[in-house]
This record gives structure tokens, C-alpha cells and sequence, in this order.
């Protein structure tokens, strides 16, 4: 009787997410909703909605003549791998979903996108930056790939990171790092960017912390003694910003130079001072230089009735994602989540976006390299730093290049 | 060779004979029909879906529900059958799904082979970690079963060279002799694992084993001195639960085929527990239910319309249970109201806020909560209350009571010492609660120990059973020296006791308590209980139960739950339990203790009649009629210490005796009482 | 040099040991009395203190905030114990372990969208600024958790053994039956003690806010160090979940220092699974007689 029951409901639950209106985009935007990474998540999802709702109020997409508008399946996936892997498995058997568009776990991602790849859905990872979300494809040899990234990937902020601390002309760094799949796969990618640019930086310890750390004095202390001269990190923002406390607890000033997260407001708030100078990758800052940017700042803080978004850097991507995958419906002229695909590997009309002007993000994939279906480019990052609770621009040269060049595509 | 050739004409002797004890009585075929039939149904039915959907998403959900049902009767044997606060149980899901993975990639396992491995890890481990944690109970239970799983969490993701740490491990699903193990196929082969699980298990837990695993929940102490042995019973317990678990986790490696350290936590495991008891513990069904919940519910409510539908109607169902039991007067208002007020508020939220998605986990806690409030037995607990009642269902009929003598075999009595204590001594710190006893009780007699509170007549038998080692001195039994500090041991020697402070077995039914103590029938080896293969000595167990049942005069109360008889019939029942272990030497401690008057002259009866078997037995009691009436010989203790022995009119008339229990001599009221009749009452 | 690098360390662990002894001590005073605890303890320091940040950010003084957020625990502790605890008491069930869960589940969610999913720094009038003592670093609000620790502790212990209400309270723990014969309302004094724990942890959320700052999980991560405190020193001792608290962090630090930061909780954990092997009560538990 039971066991009739349920499934009768799960049946429900199945005709229930398909009833939607025939003449709309299907898209799924999937995060941590709730949990650890919820912050990541959400800002993610409103970023996305925003441009959801921005083209919705314009009538919706022009498909093939017909405007549709968007619909949006959230799913919570609480960051853990096996709702992951379950809700991409719902996605995988929802019979006309165009996309999925986010995830912010890199565990979520290797748990749930082979659902979506063997029914060839078109997903766009935003904004999970570990490299095995992408490197899994690659290492299998994969020939017809349906799974995209839009994010500041871990390598590319590996790079940045390891540059930035030769540039400063620093020879021993401390690696610190926290025990997640995110933690680990940073310290792997800063040990071979180091390697790469020509082991210029001599590593002189490696210290881990769990997520809900307070006190890092031990890590510090091993730091200290070892005679670093920065910290590399790579973490979420509360555990940071216990590093950065317990610097300046212990009076110690190293520079402290980590990955994208540092510019969570949980670093920023939680750290307050003692982040000042903290360096980061970021794909996007939180300061109006250009016309977009402002717009999507008011509109974000105004909507959600925040004074700071929670992440900017997840909240642009998600909506940069969200135009990019509209304009490949425009282009595919079809819902259909194979012709999307398709669309995405040679978007010829260039997306103004909020990060950048995306002109051919991705190319057809190519197992032998995965930055074929990589949207992020150098370029397209710059180095920040924290500064009296704000993120900004720790290279004033940065700053004019992204001014001169949406001032170059506004006078275009 | 000739090992299987034995062994094959054992199973196929024990099989002929399981048909000759089938009985063929309407009753059993109807409770056979509908307990069974409702099992075949459900099988078939979880096996015929994906021929009909063929839904990758509804296939996911079915795989883990069945994952999570054996997960979840695993745990049930720890959290249900033992009633201990297991937290431990994701590491060995954890443990289980990492041994399948990498012997898969390091050792080139087949998918049978890793899951047997898995198997055995969670069995080695459960094993391991059964041993310091023995001595818990309770709160230090579920500390140290946490603690193992984080230990184990933080080994997994620091040991990189093997596990990839927390990376995670991509785990490969490997043909199964050349089948490909596709969504559907690995969904049956789920469910195959889950109806062997579901077998055996029903076998184990319907077994003396499943009866051991509720005694030593019931009262540990009275386990041991029923001989069953709590030390080996916890260990199986746990170590039969982990391994399930280790089972469990196999088939979650195979089936998600990525795993993380960080996947088998804490949250993980409040998820598992919740599910047990939503389900309902010490059941099948129940932990079936459990996994139904836990693996379908939190991805369904994703869906506005089901959790809109799911809300109305648990407020309808709350609403109209709770207005009959408030109008009935059958539970607290506090369980009638709460669950109406939760899931009112459900069906308001439901209607007012904007992203369920937001709000899922207060709304599945919200469900939770009236279940748990509403339900205390979980679901299947208050379902089977139901449908046995719908049904009419009977219990399964009992055989006819063996004759006594065949159970309580007369022993000669030769009159000889059968229990010499040799200047036995016990304290405890500075108290010399027994202080150089030397005693000899005959076989044959029923010895009569007195002494007021305090005097050490409680601690003299306590020693004797094993409870506390004794300080000093010797304690001969037949000749032969009594094992110390053991109650399993003396029991096993053939000394069986009652207790003054009852340890029935509360949750067992009074047949059951019998049985579980029952020697010399189980003889059965594990792979046969599994197999179910029993019956014929469950009978047996049940006919020489039967038989001590209607010696106390309890034998139409068998099918009732211990802690559900009067207090006197609870008396009793501890020393038909007690002869279940067919003692040389029985210790009765205090039977009389409030019972009312025409009980104590039921007492009496009974006492003569397991003396006229031949049992000898130590009576420790405070009313001197019955000491008078039963005892051939009477020891009196004060102090720690022996003041008096003989006969009880001897014993009476002792003046020390009379001090002890009155004062001086000289005392007023010893002058005005005559001392053959002065009471002795404590 | 070398010992200095000791000595700090073996301070902040101490500082952070503190931390979980506050919050364990929230365990030991449901325990005493009704043998229950609230597993859903953790979700009332974070309840708490997001309740006081509401308060300070109203524009309500510190000095007024503080006594605020602990009448506001109390009321959750009370909460607590109407809605999951009692009903299982009555029925001498263990029910009370699933239902201050599921409370715990519901407060995490409720919390994440009234107050949003973010940390949040906590304002205290108390600097963070390091000052040094013998050249050992600590700044004034660890400091200040120390003094919360230990004043809220004293004040408790004094009221338990000065009071009429708080001899009740002993007498509960004691021998629940007793004193019951002695006309002492062992519902009322569950209540009490839930109440009380409830301000504990308010306080405790409070005082740990401006280092932990305040988010939904703020107190996941603690709450299983102070369950591991409370029951290896015993959940009927007083003092020696402080004595258990300072060992374990102290511990931790040392760990992380000589054996890596990765493995920092296992020698702590192993320590923990031999001390219950060896002594089941705890470390300062009473060690009690089998009794038949």
C-alpha cells in the first residue's frame, strides 16, 4: 500500500516538474541553496535570475521568430555529491529541458554531470572552478562533449596567483589550504604552476584546516618557522579570514594571496581589517567602473535588498552564463538542448556580458585540450585585493584596460 | 568432499523436516498469506517498474531506496535491536564504498568480489570498533561510534596515496560475468542484495540471535546471567550491522561511481537515523519504510505541487487522528495538537512563500517533527498495529507444553555438599559488606539466607553469581572451583539466579523471556539460522518454555510483553526464566519482595514444586512464615558476618538473631514479644 | 624561542577549549536532570546570537544586548523542552534524541532565510587588537571568553548550591524519584534546567561571535567538540568539562604543530574512544556500583 503510494507521488513529483507552458525556454539552475556553500549558491542563482528576468521583461528569447521566454527548474543540491548526482539525474530525464546552467561544488560536479553528458544535456558549470570538472572529460578521452564552464577556472587563478607572488619578488611561501575536494585541488595546481613558471618559489610548508576551524595558530606558528614569506591559500571565506585573525592574533604580517573566494563577504566581513591587502583572481569586481557593471550592482543590491553581494565573482558568472546560453538558443533557433550545444561551440554574435564581451567563448571540443570548452581566458581575470571591506583593483592597470575596453565596445 | 556430502544431507534431512513441523492451520496460512504475500508483492512490484518507466531519474531513486534499505536494517540491528545511539554507522557505509572501489582499480575485483570484501570490511571493522565501545551505553555509546566516524572520515582524506583523498575516488562498474551493469541491470542487482538481506535477516532476528540482541538491550546483566552472553552478543550485533553497512556502501560506490570522504559525515548520518525511526524500529518494513522516506522524500519535495498535496493531506490526516484522540482522551493533548500545528503550518507555507526550494529542509524537519510526535512507533509501527487489526490476524499458534520432567529432568539427590563458601569475603572501599562467610549447602535443600538490610545476604549471592568478584576466599562448586567475577560463567556452570530489583527482559514477551534463556536446544550453527533452517528447535524452545510458563502459572499470559504483566507475574516469570538455564543450584533473591498475600502463598506453591524436581535452591527472605515453611536449613548473616544456622526453629530462638533484628535483649520490645513467634521483618 | 612557540600554542588551544567547555556545560545541565540533551544545541548558539546581532543592529546597547540574547535563549531552551523533550520524558522514551534534531533541523533552515546564508561580523565593544603578555600573543575578546566562561559557570554552580531553587536542582540530579517524594516538581526542574542551558548557550553564542562571527554553521563544527567534552568528562561532572575543554584544545594544537595540520583531531579522537573505554562515566564522572 505503501510503497503504491510513494510511487504514485513520485510520479506526481515527475509530471509535476514536466507541466510547464510548452512555449518556454526550459533551463535548471542547480547550487548549494542552503549549507556550508549556500552563500556561493545563492548569490549564483539571483545573479542568474537577473538576467533571466532582464529577458523575460524584453519578451524572451528570439527563437526562430518566436519569443519565448525562460523558465527556471531550481534544484538545491546542498553541496552534497549524492543529491548532486541525483538531481542531475532528474535533470537527465526531464524530456525537454534545454540547460543547466550552475553548480558550485567541484565534487558535485564529478558526481552529477555524467547523467547529464550520456543524455548529451548542455550544461554550463558556473561558477566551480576546480580543474577536474573539466579534466575528467579530457583524461576519458570523451569524443561529443556537452558539458561547458563558465567560470575563472582554479588553473588559470593557480597562475595568477603564483605569478603574483614571484612578481613581488617573494621566495618562500606557505601553502595553507582546507581539506575539501576545492582545498586539495588548489594545492595541486599551485604546486604545478610553480613548477611550470620555473620553480622560482620554494614551497616551505603545506598546512590543511577543516572547514569550521577558528584557530590556526598551529598552521601559523609551522608557517613562521619555516621562514615563509606569504601565504598561499586556498579556501572558503570563514576559515580564511581565521588565517588572516590569527596573523595579525599573532602579530605576524605575511602577504596572503588565495583563490577567487577570498572576495566571499564571509572572508571580507569576517576578517575586517586584517584582510586588508589580500590579494585574488577575480573575474569580477564589485565596483561600477562601467555602465553594465553599475547596472548589475544596483540591480543585484536593489532586488535582493543587500548592500554587498555575498559573491560577486558567482553572482556576474551566473549571469554572464545566462546570456551566453540565451544567445546560443538565439543562434541554435531551438529549444532543443543538442542544437544548443552545438550553438555554444561557435557563438558567432559576440554577448555583452557583465564580466566582459564574450565573442566566441568556446570552440568544438577537443579531448586533447579542454580549454576548448573552457569560457575563461586570462584576460578575463584580474588580480584583486581586499581593502577596507571592499574588493578592489590591485592593479590601477587593470582597472583602465577593462574601462577603455567596454568604452571601446560602447563607442563600436 | 565428504564435508559437503555431510553437509548437503544435513540441509536436506533439516528441509524434509521443516516440512513435517509446517503446520497446516488456517491461521498460518492466512497470517503466511498476508505477511509474505505483502513481501512478494512489493519485490515484484520494485522489480517490474523499470520495465514499465523507463525514467533515469525515477531508476536513480529506486537504486538508492534500495541501498538505503539494506543501510538502514543494518543500522536497525545496532539502533533497534540493541537500542544503542549509533553514530558510527556512514563510516562503515564509507569504509564499505571504498574497499569496492579500490579493490575494483588497485586488485581487479569483480563487482561480486567487491562487494564481499566490502562486506567484510564493514564486518572486521564493526568487530573493531564493538570492543572499546562494549562498555557504553547511552550517550558514550554514540560518542565513541562518532568519533569512529570521523577518524575514519579524516583517515580517508589523508590517506592520498590510496584514496585520492578529498579529491574523491572515480569508481568504475565492472561487467557482471559479461553483463553490463547498466542503470536497470545494477537496480536488480540492488534489489537481489536487498531481498538476500531482507531473508536472512528475518531469519537471524526471528532467531534465539534476534531474541539475544533484545535481552541484552532489555538488561545486559540479566543477559549474562542467563548465560546468553552479552559481551558476544554486542559484538555479533554490531559487527552483523556493520557489515551490512559495508555491503551498502559497495552497491553506493558502484552506483554513483565518484566518492568523497566528505559524503559519509555527521549530516549523512541524522538523515539514517531519522529514517530508522520514521520507519519504525525493529522491523523490516519498518527500516524499508525508513529508506522509502529518506531517499525519496527531500528530492520529491523539490516539487511545489507534491509538497502542496503532501502538506493538505498530512494536515487533513493530522487534524482528523488528532480530534479523535483529543475527543477519546486516548493521548496527551500535546500529540494530538503539535502534529496539527506543524503541519498547519506547512499547508500555510505552502501557499505563502515564494521558493520552496529555499524552505526545504524546514519543511521536511516540519514533517518530520508530526510523524515523530504523532507516530512515536513510526510508521510501520502504528501501520501494523493496523493491519493486524484490520485483518484479525492472530499470532502464530503455540505447540503443546513439553511434560516437565522431559525440561526439568529429576536429578538424584545424594544429600552431598553441591556449594561450599570458604571465609568468602567482599568489600567495597572500607566496607566489609561480607566479612569470612563459610557456608555449605547441600543438594537437595532449600537454604534459607536471612539478615537485616545491609547485613550482606544481597552481596553473598552477588558474589556467588559472579557479579563481584569476591575479595577473598574460596567457592567450591560439585568440588570443583566456581568461576569469579562472571555472571556468564557461573550460569554456564549451573547456577541460575533471580533478581531483587527485577531485570526482566521488559520488551520480550514472557514465552520470549524463557526462550532466550533457554539450555541445551539452540545447537544450530549460524549459516542454518540465516538460512532458516531452525524451526524445528524454535519449537522445541517453545514447547520446554511452555512447559516453565505453566509451572509459575503464567502460560495464558505467554504472548504478552513483559513489562504489560502485574507485578507478581513478573516475580514469577524470573524464575520460570530462570530454570530455563535448568540450574543445579537455584538463587531466588527475595521472590516474596511486595508481593501481596495471596501471591506469596502462590510463591510458596511454586518454590515446592521446583524442589520436588530436584532443583536445590538458596532463598533469600524476609517473611519467616514462608522461610519456615520451605526451608530445611537457615543461615543468618549481620555484619557481614555469620551469627546463626540451623533449622529455622532453632534459628529463631537464637538470641543473637533476636538482637540483630530487634536490639538488645533487654530492649523493651524483645521482653514483649515471646520469641518463638517475634516477627522477623526487615 | 622554541618554547614561547609552545607556550602560544598550548594558549590559544586553551582559549579555544574554553569555547567548547562553555557550550558543553549547556549538555551537563539538561543531563543532570532529565538525562536528555538537546542535539539541536548548537543550533541555539547560532539562533542566539544572530537573535543579539538583530538587537545590536535595532540600535539596542551592548550592555543591554547581552542580557537581551540570554533572556531570548532561555525561551528557546524552554522551547526546546515543551516541544521535543517533555513528551518523551513522559513516555521514558529516547524520542527526545530525534526530536531536538528535527527542532535543530527546522531552527538551521528558518535561520538560513530570515537571516540569509552570509557569516556576519558581530560588533563588540571588546578589541581584537593583540596585546602581549610575556611575549605570548591573545587579544581582549579571548580574554573575555575566558571571564564569560568562568563567571557564567561560577554564577550557575553558585546558584545551584545556594538557592532553594537551585538545591531543587540538585536534588532533581540526584535522585529524580526522591525528591519527587519530597514534593519537588521534577517537571518544573527539567524546565529549569533546559531555561538555563538555553541561556548558556546564548551566552556562549555571544561570546564566541566575534571570533566565529555569525552565520547558520557557526556552531556545526563546535558543537561536536563540546558533545566529545561533555561525555568524556563526565555529563554529571561541573567543572571538568573545563579542565576536558582546555586538555582537547590544547591537544588539537599541539597536534596540528608536531604531526600536520591534517591530522589534527586524530590523536584527540583516539585519546577519546580509550578514556570511555576505560573510564565509561568519564573522566570525572561518578563511577557508580552495579546494583541488582
Amino acid at each position: 500500500m505503501k510503497k503504491v503510494l510513494t510511487i504514485s507521488l513520485m510520479a506526481l513529483g515527475l509530471f509535476a516538474a514536466q507541466a510547464f507552458a510548452s512555449d518556454a525556454v526550459k533551463i535548471a539552475i542547480t547550487g548549494p541553496f542552503s549549507g556550508g556553500s549556500a552563500p556561493m549558491g545563492i548569490s549564483m542563482r539571483n545573479g542568474a535570475m537577473l538576467a533571466v528576468s532582464e529577458i523575460n521583461a524584453r519578451g524572451g528569447i528570439d527563437v526562430d521568430g518566436h519569443r519565448m521566454k525562460i523558465q527556471v527548474i531550481e534544484r538545491d543540491d546542498e553541496g552534497k555529491n549524492a543529491r548532486g548526482a541525483l538531481v542531475a539525474q532528474e535533470l537527465a530525464s526531464m524530456s525537454n529541458l534545454s540547460g543547466v546552467i550552475g553548480t558550485v561544488n567541484t565534487g558535485v560536479v564529478l558526481a552529477g554531470d555524467r547523467y547529464l553528458q550520456q543524455k548529451g544535456i548542455t550544461k554550463i558549470i558556473t561558477p566551480a572552478a576546480g580543474s577536474a570538472s573539466m579534466t575528467q572529460w579530457s583524461k576519458a578521452g570523451v569524443k561529443n562533449l556537452s558539458i561547458f564552464r563558465f567560470s575563472a577556472d582554479d588553473s588559470i587563478q593557480a597562475a595568477m596567483v603564483v605569478k603574483e607572488a614571484i612578481d613581488r619578488k617573494l621566495t618562500k611561501v606557505a601553502i595553507f589550504h582546507d581539506t575539501t575536494n576545492y582545498g586539495v585541488s588548489g594545492r595541486e595546481d599551485l604546486l604545478q604552476q610553480i613548477k611550470k613558471q620555473g620553480n622560482k618559489l620554494k614551497v616551505v610548508t603545506t598546512e590543511k584546516f577543516n572547514i569550521g576551524d577558528k584557530d590556526m595558530t598551529a598552521q601559523l606558528l609551522r608557517a613562521k618557522l619555516a621562514g615563509a614569506q606569504a601565504i598561499l591559500i586556498w579556501g572558503i571565506g570563514p576559515e580564511m579570514a581565521a588565517v588572516a585573525n590569527g596573523m595579525a592574533a599573532m602579530g605576524m604580517k605575511l602577504p596572503l594571496i588565495g583563490g577567487w573566494t577570498i572576495s566571499m563577504s564571509n572572508f571580507i566581513n569576517n576578517a575586517g581589517k586584517n584582510g586588508n591587502g589580500a590579494l585574488t583572481p577575480q573575474s569580477f569586481i564589485e565596483e561600477p567602473i562601467t555602465p553594465m557593471a553599475k547596472r548589475f550592482i544596483n540591480e543585484y543590491h536593489k532586488t535582493y535588498h543587500v548592500s554587498r553581494i555575498p559573491s560577486p565573482m558567482s553572482a556576474a558568472e551566473g549571469y554572464d552564463a545566462v546570456y551566453v546560453f540565451a544567445a546560443a538558443v538565439k543562434q541554435a533557433k531551438s529549444t532543443d538542448t543538442h542544437k544548443i550545444k552545438e550553438a555554444l561551440e561557435d557563438l558567432r554574435a559576440p554577448v555583452k556580458g557583465v564580466i566582459a564581451t564574450w565573442r566566441h567563448p568556446y570552440s568544438k571540443w577537443n579531448p586533447a585540450n579542454e580549454r576548448t570548452h573552457e569560457a575563461f581566458h586570462r584576460d578575463q581575470v584580474v588580480m584583486g585585493m581586499v581593502k577596507n571591506g571592499r574588493i578592489v583593483f590591485a592593479h590601477e592597470s587593470d582597472k583602465q584596460r577593462l574601462i577603455k575596453e567596454a568604452h571601446g565596445e560602447n563607442s563600436k | 568432499m565428504a564435508v559437503e556430502a555431510v553437509l548437503t544431507t544435513t540441509i536436506l534431512d533439516r528441509i524434509y523436516r521443516e516440512i513435517l513441523y509446517a503446520e497446516n492451520k488456517l491461521t498460518m496460512w492466512k497470517r503466511l498469506l498476508l505477511v509474505r504475500g505483502a513481501e512478494i508483492v512489493v519485490f515484484l512490484l520494485l522489480t517490474a517498474i523499470p520495465l514499465e518507466i523507463n525514467n533515469a531519474y525515477a531508476l536513480g531513486l529506486l537504486t538508492l531506496l534500495a541501498v538505503y534499505g539494506i543501510l538502514l536494517i543494518g543500522l536497525d540491528v545496532t539502533v533497534g535491536y540493541l537500542g544503542q545511539i549509533n553514530l558510527g554507522h556512514t563510516a562503515f557505509l564509507g569504509l564499505g564504498a571504498y574497499a569496492a572501489g579500490l579493490s575494483v582499480s588497485y586488485l581487479g575485483f569483480g563487482v561480486l568480489g567487491a562487494l564481499g570484501l566490502s562486506l567484510v570490511v564493514g564486518l572486521v571493522f564493526g568487530g573493531i570498533l564493538a570492543l572499546p565501545a562494549l562498555r557504553l551505553e547511552g550517550p558514550q555509546f554514540a560518542l565513541a561510534t562518532l568519533s569512529f566516524s570521523a577518524l575514519t572520515v579524516t583517515t580517508l582524506n589523508e590517506w592520498e596515496g590510496l584514496t585520492n583523498g578529498a579529491q574523491g575516488l572515480q569508481v568504475a562498474r565492472p561487467d557482471l560475468f559479461g553483463l553490463q551493469l547498466n542503470a536497470q541491470n545494477f537496480y536488480w542487482l540492488c534489489l537481489i542484495f536487498l531481498a538476500l538481506v531482507w531473508l536472512v535477516m528475518r531469519n537471524l532476528l526471528s532467531s534465539q540471535w534476534g531474541r539475544a540482541f533484545e535481552a541484552l538491550r532489555d538488561s545486559p546483566i540479566a543477559t549474562d546471567a542467563m548465560g546468553i552472553g552479552a559481551y558476544r552478543h554486542k559484538v555479533a550485533g554490531f559487527a552483523i550491522g556493520s557489515a551490512l553497512g559495508g555491503l551498502a556502501g559497495g552497491l553506493y560506490a558502484f552506483n554513483f561511481q565518484y566518492l568523497q570522504p566528505q559524503t559519509f559525515v555527521y549530516d549523512l548520518m541524522i538523515i539514517l537515523l531519522l529514517g530508522i525511526v520514521l520507519g519504525g524500529r525493529k522491523s523490516l518494513w519498518g527500516a524499508f519504510v525508513g529508506a522509502s522516506l529518506i531517499a525519496l522524500l527531500p528530492n520529491l519535495l523539490s516539487s511545489r505541487i507534491v509538497f502542496q498535496t503532501l502538506s493538505i493531506l498530512g494536515f487533513l490526516l493530522a487534524f482528523s487522528a488528532g480530534a479523535r484522540c483529543l475527543v477519546k482522551k486516548k493521548t496527551k493533548p500535546f500529540q494530538a495538537i503539535a502534529p496539527i500545528v506543524a503541519m498547519g503550518t506547512l499547508v500555510i507555507g505552502s501557499l505563502v512563500v515564494k521558493n520552496t526550494e529555499d524552505w526545504r529542509q524546514a519543511i521536511f524537519a516540519l514533517m518530520l517533527f508530526s510523524v515523530v510526535v504523532g507516530l512515536p512507533e513510526g510508521l510501520m509501527g502504528f501501520a501494523s498495529h493496523f493491519l493486524a487489526q484490520l485483518f484479525r490476524l492472530a499470532p502464530p499458534s503455540l505447540p503443546e507444553a513439553s511434560p516437565l520432567d522431559t525440561v526439568l529432568v529429576n536429578k538424584p539427590v545424594d544429600g552431598e555438599a553441591l556449594l561450599e563458601l570458604k571465609n568468602l569475603k567482599r568489600y567495597f572501599g572500607g566496607v566489609k559488606a561480607v566479612d569470612g562467610i563459610s557456608l555449605s549447602i547441600r543438594s537437595g535443600q532449600i537454604h534459607g539466607l536471612l539478615g537485616p538490610n545491609g547485613s550482606g545476604k544481597s552481596t553473598v549471592v552477588n558474589v556467588i553469581s559472579g557479579l563481584y568478584p569476591p575479595t577473598a576466599g574460596e567457592m567450591l562448586l560439585h568440588g570443583k572451583p566456581l568461576p569469579t567475577g562472571s555472571l556468564f560463567k557461573v550460569s554456564r556452570v549451573g547456577i541460575s539466579r533471580t533478581f531483587q530489583n527485577l531485570q526482566l527482559f521488559a520488551e520480550l514477551t514472557a514465552l520470549d523471556n524463557v526462550m532466550v534463556a533457554m539450555k541445551g536446544v539452540y545447537r544450530s550453527v549460524l549459516p542454518l539460522v540465516l538460512l532458516g533452517l531452525i524451526k524445528e528447535e524454535e519449537k522445541r524452545a517453545q514447547a520446554d518454555s511452555l512447559a516453565l510458563l505453566t509451572l509459575v502459572d503464567l502460560k495464558d499470559l505467554a504472548r504478552s510483553k513483559a513489562k504489560d504483566l502485574t507485578y507478581g507475574a513478573q516475580r514469577f516469570l524470573e524464575i520460570a526464566r530462570a530454570l530455563a538455564r535448568k540450574p543445579d543450584l537455584l538463587i531466588l533473591d527475595e521472590p516474596a519482595a511486595g508481593l501481596a498475600h495471596p501471591d506469596v502463598t502462590r510463591l510458596v506453591e511454586i518454590i515446592k514444586r521446583i524442589h520436588q524436581q530436584g532443583v536445590s535452591i538458596i532463598l533469600i527472605e524476609h517473611h519467616m512464615d514462608v522461610v519456615s515453611e520451605l526451608c530445611g536449613m537457615v543461615t543468618v548473616l549481620d555484619g557481614g558476618k555469620i551469627i546463626a544456622d540451623g533449622s529455622p526453629d532453632e534459628v529463631k530462638r537464637h538470641p543473637k538473631v533476636i538482637e540483630a533484628y530487634l536490639g538488645t535483649p533487654d530492649d523493651e520490645a524483645a521482653k514483649a514479644l515471646p520469641a518463638s513467634d517475634a516477627p522477623l521483618l526487615a | 624561542m622554541y618554547a614561547l612557540i609552545v607556550t602560544q600554542m598550548v594558549v590559544s588551544g586553551v582559549l579555544m577549549g574554553l569555547i567548547y567547555a562553555l557550550i558543553a556545560y549547556g549538555f551537563q545541565l539538561t543531563y543532570a536532570t532529565s538525562k536528555s540533551i538537546n542535539f539541536g544545541q548548537g543550533e541555539l548558539v547560532m539562533v542566539s546570537a544572530f537573535f543579539s546581532l538583530t538587537l545590536l543592529n535595532v540600535g539596542v546597547p551592548y550592555w543591554l544586548m547581552v542580557p537581551g540574547g540570554m533572556l531570548f535563549g532561555a525561551l528557546l531552551g524552554l522551547v526546546v523542552e515543551r516541544a521535543g523533550v517533555r513528551l518523551a520524558l513522559e513516555q521514558k522514551s529516547e524520542g527526545w534524541i530525534l526530536m531536538t534534531i528535527i527542532l535543530g533541523l527546522f531552527a538551521f533552515s528558518v535561520a538560513e532565510n530570515i537571516w540569509g546564508r552570509d557569516d556576519r561580523p558581530f560588533p563588540t565593544p571588546i578589541s581584537s587588537n593583540p596585546i602581549q603578555i610575556f611575549g605570548i600573543h591573545i587579544t581582549p575578546v579571548e580574554i573575555s571568553v575566558a571571564i564569560g566562561v568562568f563567571a557564567l559557570m561560577g554564577m550557575i554552580e553558585l546558584f545551584k548550591r545556594k538557592t532553594l531553587l537551585g538545591k531543587a536542582f540538585e536534588a532533581v540530579s540526584a535522585d529524580r524519584d526522591a525528591a519527587e517524594l519530597m514534593g519537588i516538581s521534577a517537571t518544573r526542574t527539567i524546565m529549569l534546567s533546559y531555561g538555563l542551558s538555553g541561556v548558556v548557550a546564548a551566552l556562549a553564542g555571544i561570546l564566541i561571535a566575534p571570533i566565529t562571527t555569525v552565520g547558520p554553521t557557526m556552531a556545526s563544527a563546535l558543537i561536536l567538540k563540546a558533545f566529545s567534552v561533555a561525555v568524556v568528562a563526565g555529563l554529571d561532572s561541573g567543572f571538568g568539562v573545563v579542565v576536558i575543554g582546555m586538555t582537547l584544545g590544547a591537544l588539537e594544537s599541539l597536534t596540528s604543530f608536531y604531526l600536520g595540520s591534517g591530522w589534527r583531531e586524530a590523536p584527540g579522537l583516539i585519546l577519546l574512544i580509550l578514556a570511555l573505554a576505560i573510564r565509561p562515566m568519564g573522566v570525572f564522572g561518578k563511577a557508580s556500583i552495579r546494583k541488582v
